[in-house]
């Protein structure tokens, strides 16, 4: 006999009589294994366990999930490598970029992002060392979908300390929310909130040598709701990582 | 029969949808992980949840999994199955790792009496990640299809017994109930497909 049809198969699996259908599946291989797993497919289905709705990770995991992927994939090119010589370095964000599917634009801003971090990997801190005031890190902030860019974080050193100063191109849309800050630590896990930004207005906000060495470069503006939770909503307008 | 296939997808909006965002995903559009992550996130986050208990751990796995599925893109083969199976696949290895962990880290801590209790579980709950995606399955399977595969399987009632309920001939209760399982175990054979990293 030829194989059986599928939905012999089937009516197999479901314990239906089919005769001379089960005297073939019996010493055929192919044929035993799909009635198991379509009895295996039923067991499945009909017992879901103690289902009791679908439970919704935390709003800041997505947030976590982008921040990794810009952390570790747009921007880092490779992990630094101790042993190697640094000028061979800079080759390798072009082969990680230059992939297809990539829209260009995006390839070329996020090879300028990945060609500064090599170059600040390569010095160290000797760029935060040699600035005596004034400027010592700048990134362009741009949307999470598009990656337009639509504003820029500067991180200055004032007599105080250090300074982050947030601004956008436009206005960002609060909604009947408002536009908060947050430093995102480039393992994608931990996040600070360094204040809240006013749209339309150029934002100043103190933070830390320590936070930045602790790898809190990553400059995030969200839209926040007035509601009880201090975490972040998971609605980031504009991102971008501070070299180094 | 592949034909087949074919032509009914094109009529299920959900799974065009799908592999439509499949594809966007495997070309490089990060806005296609965003909305895979608001259609899949809650699925593959209760799984976690059952199979590790803790919101901590399963939010740790929703994380890597779409990170992994970011960077995995190239293996989606948008042609051959749901987002959603590839998911739970992935899912299911991230659960795995965690669980190992654990094993490791108890092992190293605690007396050899109190191993066994939190030893990996090799059968029993790990079909947890299965049994919610069909459950995932059924609820955007469209109706009468739904309906019937729940009737028949859930509730255990008879084809006849369906028929006479929702008013429709024999054989199309038959119909659904066999096209309907053959999806299901479709979807699961998608789920065995993906392999760890």
């Amino acid at each position: 006999m030829s194989h059986p049809s599928d939905d012999e198969l089937v009516d197999l699996a479901l314990g239906e009589p089919t005769g001379d259908v089960s005297a073939h599946v019996a010493q055929c291989a192919a044929c035993s294994s799909a009635v198991t797993d379509l009895r295996r497919t039923v067991r499945l289905v009909s017992n879901p366990g103690p289902y009791a709705g679908w439970q919704a990770p935390d709003d800041a995991v997505w947030t976590r999930v982008a921040a990794q992927l810009d952390t570790a994939e747009d921007a880092i090119p490779e992990a630094p490598d101790a042993s190697g010589t640094a000028p061979a370095a800079p080759s390798a964000p072009v082969v990680r970029l230059d992939r297809p599917g990539r829209r260009r634009t995006a390839a070329w801003a996020a090879a300028l992002v990945a060609a500064s971090l090599v170059v600040g990997l390569l010095t160290g801190r000797a760029i935060w060392g040699t600035t005596e005031g004034g400027q010592v890190a700048q990134v362009a902030l741009a949307t999470l979908d598009t990656r337009r860019t639509e504003g820029e974080a500067t991180l200055v050193r004032a007599a105080s300390g250090l300074d982050l100063q947030v601004s956008t191109d436009t206005a960002l849309d609060a909604g009947d929310g408002y536009l908060e800050v947050w430093l995102i630590n480039a393992d994608g896990k931990r996040m600070v909130s360094v204040g809240v930004l006013r749209p339309g207005e150029p934002g100043s906000f103190p933070v830390t040598q320590a936070l930045i060495d602790q790898g809190y470069v990553v400059v995030d503006i969200s839209k926040e709701q007035f509601d009880d939770k201090p975490a972040h909503s998971g609605d980031s307008l504009l991102r971008g990582q501070l070299p180094a | 029969m592949p034909w087949l296939g074919v032509l009914v997808h094109v009529h299920d909006d959900p799974d065009v949808e799908s592999a439509e965002l499949a594809a966007r995903l495997s070309g490089g559009d990060r806005e296609a992980l965003a909305e895979m992550y608001r259609r899949w996130s809650p699925l593959v986050h209760t799984i976690a949840l059952r199979a590790l208990g803790t919101r901590e751990d399963a939010e740790d796995v929703v994380q890597q999994v779409f990170v992994a599925a970011w960077r995995g893109r190239a293996t989606l083969r948008p042609d051959r199955g749901s987002p959603a199976a590839w998911l739970v696949g992935i899912t299911k290895h991230r659960v795995a790792d965690v669980r190992a962990e654990r094993y490791r880290a108890h092992r190293n801590l605690q007396a050899v009496a109190s191993e066994v209790a939190t030893a990996p579980d090799a059968a029993g709950d790990s079909d947890w990640a299965e049994r919610l995606l069909l459950v995932h399955e059924l609820e955007r399977m469209g109706d009468p299809r739904a309906t019937v595969l729940r009737m028949a399987f859930i509730e255990d009632r008879t084809h006849e017994d369906i028929a006479r309920a929702l008013d429709l001939p024999l054989g199309t209760v038959k119909s659904h109930v066999r096209r309907g399982l053959m999806a299901l175990r479709d979807r699961l054979k998608e789920v065995e497909r993906v392999s760890p990293e």
